[in-house]
């Protein structure tokens, strides 16, 4: 019974996941810490920060651990089947009929909207997850130089995560 | 019966593997090397196809790396194309994440581990705050429809709306406004 409520709910986070991975980060928090009560706020967390330092998109990555962390290998494989399946349908729909579809009004006008919407749902994972950051003085000062270096310097986020995780090893708070 | 190119098949399920198994920072950093992949060096694609393809696999739900490995699989070899494709992209993460969950429930107590964590964590919040702004740029945002993404991150963020029910209603409301 749970690996059906576990397909049919990456199936969901599949479907209406649009803008790429950080859009979809806030439904599926949503999904499987305060729907489902299947990974707590901090192993939320973790596996967006593991999702980061492995390669692969972060939806799928996100769908495999859960999968794994509530029933093992045949969980993984049953979520990550959830979450590309709209992929699968949806998109060899497009591929056949898009250069048609795109010349038309409010085809456009949709995918527009939509461009706009995913800013939004980035900004709303930032809402949920932004207190995290900023709990202690060591944690902010974390953001802030993490900030700078993505934005400014360009450090790509395998090297950002892999310095974060040495110093944290190493002055971090347990 | 349609004979297919077993070899052609294999060529598309290993370059997709190759690219899901090297690629670090999610769907984004994967489309440069898929596009070499795919137009320089296999020719499944020419490069416009590819860039209507890309801009398809934008507008379409899902990952985006899912999305255009579908559509070039889809491109290089029909249905058998396609479903490699995606079981190429797929694969590495699938692996690479079963087996660290295997190890991380004895590794996540460890204290280093958890000393590591709190380092990583508020990293993590700015990787995605960086690309907000990026984005924010990118898709167009002007001081009139500024009010939508703000709105809308407020709803999911704090009142926890679903988006399910804010992309059903863009979707609705523009084809309402479009109509005739």
């Amino acid at each position: 019974m749970i690996l059906l409520t576990m397909f049919l709910t990456f199936f969901k986070i599949g479907l209406f996941s649009f803008g790429g991975g950080y859009a979809i980060l806030a439904m599926i928090r949503q999904e499987v810490v305060l729907i489902n009560p299947w990974l707590t706020q901090q192993e939320f967390m973790q596996v967006v920060a593991i999702s980061q330092m492995t390669p692969g998109p972060i939806a799928i990555n996100a769908a495999t651990f859960v999968g794994y962390h509530k029933a093992g290998v045949l969980g993984s494989l049953v979520c990550t089947l959830g979450v590309v399946m709209p992929s699968l349908i949806v998109m060899a729909l497009i591929t056949v009929t898009y250069m048609k579809l795109r010349k038309l009004e409010w085809f456009k006008r949709i995918f527009k909207r939509l461009r706009l919407l995913s800013v939004g749902l980035i900004g709303a994972a930032l809402i949920m997850i932004l207190p995290k950051a900023v709990e202690s003085t060591f944690a902010l000062g974390v953001f802030i130089v993490s900030f700078f270096a993505t934005w400014r310097w360009k450090v790509s986020p395998f090297t950002l995560l892999i310095f974060a995780a040495i110093f944290g090893a190493i002055f971090g708070i347990a | 019966m349609k004979k297919y190119n077993f070899k052609k098949l294999w060529s598309i399920f290993f370059s997709f593997l190759k690219i899901g198994g090297f690629t670090l920072g999610g769907g984004y950093a994967m489309i440069p090397l898929i596009k070499r992949e795919v137009c320089e060096k296999q020719k499944w694609l020419s490069e416009e196809e590819f860039l209507d393809g890309l801009a398809a696999a934008q507008s379409s739900p899902g990952p985006i790396a899912v999305n255009i490995s579908i559509y070039s699989g889809y491109n290089a070899q029909g249905i058998p194309g396609m479903l490699v494709a995606v079981l190429g992209t797929v694969l590495p993460s699938f692996v690479i994440i079963i087996a660290i969950a295997m190890l991380f429930q004895e590794f996540a107590e460890q204290k280093v581990v958890r000393k590591a964590f709190s380092a990583l964590e508020p990293a993590v919040v700015a990787l995605i705050a960086v690309p907000l702004i990026d984005m924010a740029k990118k898709s167009g945002i002007n001081k009139h429809n500024i009010w939508f993404p703000f709105i809308a991150a407020l709803l999911v963020g704090l009142l926890n709306v679903t988006p399910v029910i804010i992309i059903l209603l863009s979707i609705a409301y523009t084809l309402w406004e479009t109509r005739k």
